[in-house]
């Protein structure tokens, strides 16, 4: 996918938006990861509200655990713009997050807040920006930033085009987070079933060896662990291999 | 082989300082409660994910094996995390 490849829609600021379902449906279905779709989210959105004469640059932004867990953005352009706000840690992007509403700078020039950053965005020509906060509904917080070389480089009809467009987009990425939060748990609980078969064995046979009880055969598994600053895991494995000198214990289940 | 010997004695008055300590550990890390339950299990944890809530919340005793189970968890995961 091009930036701008979507030149039919230039600038038509229509808030009915009714391709953009479709469009998200497929970037849901098509994404891998969190990533891919914020990728791809970007561009759709920076080709959505470029004009010939004024390109637009955006990135998104998700923040998970109190983290920024993904940064995506539609070029590189935006990307360096996003990393440059995360350096600063305050900006446009995270007060419009803090007060859950669209925040337009019309005229960095004339801004005075969030000034280390505002001098370093406008040293890369950004004029005017755009940060629209997505409601997650708690699953996480996102925002989506649009960057314009322009002084007033969005008039109030991309505004309201932009708020509907991330209206579209939230739904889109809690979905996206949904999947991915439950194929991760899946992953996890695999990991967990082979790890705890391995465990298992090497407990049966510390308790054989010692002819002790299975409390204490773990309390000398996670003591040499400890001591020896070693995975459970590892030790566990590691006991195996010394008796049957098997190494690779797998665990069989249906999925 | 790795060390033998018995786990020493158990002191029941600590449980509850483990407890907090273990509770406070959890606010620290930042981990979420099902991601830990999942690797708490994967090394052999044995209580369920309500009870290991309810255990972070110094509302539950569990077992001093158990503890010792899911203090190795939360290193561990601290760990991979850091890598």
């Amino acid at each position: 996918m091009t930036a701008y490849g979507h030149s039919t829609s230039f600038g038509s600021g229509q808030h009915e938006l009714p391709d953009v379902d479709m469009r998200l449906q497929e970037l849901v279905l098509d994404s891998r990861d969190i990533a891919e779709f914020l990728t791809d989210l970007s561009v759709v959105a920076a080709s959505r509200f470029s004009t010939p004469g004024n390109p637009v640059h955006c990135g998104v932004t998700v923040i998970r655990h109190k983290r920024p867990e993904a940064v995506a953005s539609s070029d590189a352009e935006a990307h360096s713009l996003d990393e440059l706000r995360n350096g600063f840690g305050d900006g446009p992007c995270l007060t419009a997050l803090r007060s859950k509403a669209p925040l337009l700078v019309p005229d960095l020039a004339r801004e005075c807040r969030w000034q280390d950053y505002v001098q370093a965005a406008v040293a890369r020509g950004v004029s005017s920006i755009l940060a629209v906060p997505m409601d997650l509904a708690g699953e996480a917080e996102a925002v989506l930033n649009l960057y314009s070389g322009r002084v007033n480089g969005f008039s109030a009809h991309d505004l309201a085009t932009a708020e509907a467009f991330t209206g579209h987009a939230a739904g889109s990425l809690k979905l996206v987070l949904r999947i991915t939060q439950l194929s991760e748990a899946r992953n996890d609980l695999a990991l967990a079933l082979t790890s705890r078969t391995i465990i298992d064995m090497a407990v049966g046979a510390i308790m054989a060896q010692n002819r002790c009880t299975r409390d204490t055969a773990f309390g000398i598994l996670t003591k040499a662990s400890s001591t020896r600053n070693v995975k459970l895991r590892e030790v566990a494995a590691a006991v195996i291999a010394s008796i049957s000198g098997e190494k690779e214990i797998d665990t069989y289940f249906d999925e | 082989m790795y060390p033998l010997g018995p786990d020493g004695p158990e002191q029941p008055d600590r449980e509850a300082e483990e407890r907090k300590g273990a509770a406070r550990r959890f606010r620290e890390t930042d981990l979420p409660l099902d991601k830990l339950w999942t690797y708490y299990y994967g090394i052999g944890g044995e209580i369920d994910e309500v009870s290991l809530d309810a255990y972070l919340h110094e509302a539950l005793d569990i077992p001093a094996a158990q503890v010792n189970l899911i203090a190795t968890a939360m290193t561990e995961m601290t760990e991979e995390d850091t890598e």
